[in-house]
């Protein structure tokens, strides 16, 4: 191989392939002034030295009939080389007949011999690289580099034009989620969840495989398609869970899609993939599917938690939210006794009325405005405990919820520290009631902020034991104060020997981690006696008190008061 | 001793071989020489004579392009109408003279050039 060039920074390389000498040194000497210039004798020297990766080669002029490996079988091979099927090829050649195969194989241009002129020649090459610098520059631009799909942005202005283009047609846009996603990059690594995002890159490939349409990587594990009506969104989503190679974690990932179908003019394409990805949410925690499309009451909900959204402010501001309490009585004593109560919120809209904390609290949830909101209940609770404690002089303490969320905020220990001494109450009067879901969800995160909160002197009360996955393991790593467990097994304690035993078992437990028990939900007699028999310690339920307001709360204290003399 | 004014007179279109040397006469004499001394010239007169037609087109086709640039055109028509001749055949067609016209015109100029 005759390798003369000369890398010179900032200048591009051609490659010349051909094995007449004459053909050869001319073309270099035309093109050698603009380019640095190597040469190959035939397609397989040119193959090895673009293997080599020793340049970048930005333009190849190829030969037709050469000894070794002729210009048609390097065509070939070049095709099916994601390394070189990038690099331009102009065909040099004195036939007319090999024109046709040679650009069926990916050949861009032709030079005919004899010769055209330099600068033609010159003019030609310069074209064909610009041309493609361009493409590849473009290419950048408008694709996401880990998938190769479409970026957010390019993807939305091209579903544009093609619905523009194929007006007859009918489309339907698809919101694509992984579950958990940011877990599972944290457990396994970024390389593991890249290769999902590009295996479900690949899937949605599939899918578009035979449909008109294009899709994208909107963000980190949120992909959007635009696919021709009529496509079977079951089977989709199959093939693209088929293309995820989860190795040997195969419960980690669950993949939801939203869809709005036909979707038309009337808002842009943005608004049609907000509607599929709010289809794909809606989802989120309800196991039964896997697939939601967009429709009338999912857009009457959309618009129900703006408004929700957007009066947030005003709420608090307005205090349109109200605090209640739940007593929680202790029961292993002579009688029950009132030592604390959960503060719960309601919000008392001045338009909507009555809303269901089961509303608006996963939405805040959702938004991260939890954090206002429960902030809010952590002051007004500390606020009536502090006159209760004055007025009645009663050893009461209360519990508070603290959301997902409200851990991941650093300085969540200080914020709780400073309303209890604005309010003159000590650590010991404050319990933090987690969910457990929170554990199980971001474990590492979570065991940080309870040790911080607990190095802080705070107790901590695990909320709804039992109604998600925490794995037993979780309950020896995580420093708790006390076990709350979940009203569902309430329900069956007294109906089925099991549902007595499962509580007994986990009062057992907390026996063993030496925390106090706590079951909520304890609406009647015979429930009371069952969880008083297993040796649950406080119990919290309709039985005793539904939620009261602070005005009523008041009264159980000042009967409480009266009672202890 | 080849010159651009000997190639003229022989019957090559210089200006034509000339330009696509950017001008460079010394260049453009450097390749004649070189063209002149392709080996398809001999694999020409073997295959030939071997009747192998397959091998005589591509010899053939190889002096079509290189001669070709050069604008050596005593050379380059005859070697055009032998390509036609030879396309796409498997046995051996009589091509006349064709080949002895060819040695004979790149003989004559190597004589000049000696």
């Amino acid at each position: 191989m005759n390798t003369d060039a000369i890398i010179r920074t900032g200048r591009q390389t051609v490659l010349i392939v051909e094995d007449e000498l004459v053909n050869q040194q001319l073309l270099g000497f035309i093109l050698k002034e603009s380019y640095n210039v190597l040469y190959a004798q035939n397609g397989q020297e040119a193959l090895d030295l673009l293997h080599s990766e020793k340049y970048r080669v930005s333009m190849i002029l190829l030969d037709i009939i050469m000894p070794v490996m002729d210009g048609i079988t390097f065509l070939r091979l070049a095709g099916e080389d994601e390394r070189i099927r990038s690099i331009p090829i102009i065909v040099l050649t004195s036939d007319n007949e090999m024109e046709l195969e040679a650009f069926r194989l990916g050949a861009m241009d032709f030079i005919k011999k004899p010769y055209d002129m330099p600068d033609i020649i010159l003019a030609r090459v310069r074209r064909i690289i610009e041309f493609v610098e361009d493409r590849e520059i473009i290419r950048d631009v408008e694709h996401d580099p880990l998938t190769g799909l479409y970026n957010r942005s390019f993807f939305f202005e091209y579903s544009r034009r093609l619905m523009e283009r194929e007006k007859e047609r009918t489309f339907d846009m698809l919101a694509i989620d992984v579950d958990r996603f940011r877990i599972a990059n944290e457990v396994y690594g970024r390389t593991f969840g890249d290769q999902v995002l590009c295996s479900l890159a690949d899937g949605i490939r599939k899918v578009l495989h035979g449909h008109l349409g294009i899709s994208c990587r909107a963000d980190a594990d949120l992909f959007y398609v635009l696919i021709e009506h009529g496509a079977d969104l079951k089977n989709s989503l199959e093939q693209i869970r088929s293309c995820i190679h989860e190795g040997e974690h195969p419960s980690v990932l669950r993949i939801r899609m939203g869809a709005y179908s036909g979707i038309g003019f009337e808002h842009p394409v943005s608004w049609y993939a907000e509607a599929s990805k709010s289809a794909c949410d809606s989802i989120r925690r309800n196991y039964q599917t896997d697939i939601m499309i967009y429709d009338e009451e999912l857009h009457r909900r959309e618009l129900y938690n703006e408004r929700l959204i957007a009066d947030v402010d005003t709420a608090i501001e307005e205090r349109q939210f109200v605090v209640f309490f739940q007593p929680k009585y202790a029961i292993q004593g002579e009688r029950p006794v009132l030592v604390s109560a959960e503060a719960l919120i309601r919000w008392n809209h001045p338009e909507l009325g009555f809303v269901s904390p089961g509303d608006f609290i996963p939405l805040f949830e959702e938004n991260g405005l939890i954090l206002k909101v429960d902030n809010y209940v952590w002051r007004e609770a500390s606020r009536r405990l502090r006159e209760w404690k004055e007025r009645y002089k009663l050893d009461l303490h209360i519990s508070v919820n603290v959301s997902r969320k409200d851990l991941f905020s650093t300085d969540l220990s200080q914020q709780l520290q400073s309303i209890i001494i604005e309010n003159g109450l000590s650590v010991d009067d404050v319990t933090l009631e987690v969910t457990e879901s929170a554990y199980s969800q971001d474990a590492d995160q979570m065991l940080k902020a309870v040790k911080t909160l607990r190095d802080g002197g705070f107790k901590i009360e695990m909320d709804d034991f039992g109604s998600g996955y925490s794995s037993l393991n979780m309950l020896c790593m995580m420093p708790i104060d006390a076990l709350k467990i979940d009203m569902k097994f309430v329900r069956n304690i007294a109906i089925s020997k099991t549902g007595y035993r499962i509580v007994e078992l986990v009062a057992e437990m907390a026996r063993a981690l030496n925390v106090p028990t706590i079951i909520e939900g304890v609406e009647d007699r015979e429930q009371y006696e069952l969880v008083r028999r297993v040796g649950c310690d406080i119990v919290q339920g309709y039985y005793f008190s539904r939620p009261v307001d602070a005005e009523n709360f008041e009264k159980l204290i000042e009967k409480e008061a009266s009672q202890r003399g | 001793m080849l010159t651009v004014e000997t190639l003229r007179n022989y019957g090559a279109n210089v200006k034509e071989g000339m330009a696509r040397c950017l001008n460079n006469e010394t260049f453009y004499l450097k390749m004649v020489r070189l063209g002149l001394s392709d080996a398809n010239f001999d694999r020409l007169k073997t295959a030939v004579s071997n009747k192998n037609a397959v091998a005589a087109y591509e010899a053939a086709h190889g002096l079509k392009g290189s001669i070709g640039n050069l604008a050596l055109t005593p050379i380059f028509n005859p070697v055009c109408e032998l390509v036609e001749m030879l396309r796409g055949k498997t046995e051996m067609v009589d091509t006349g003279n064709l080949v002895d016209t060819i040695i004979a015109e790149r003989d004559k100029l190597l004589k000049l050039d000696s």
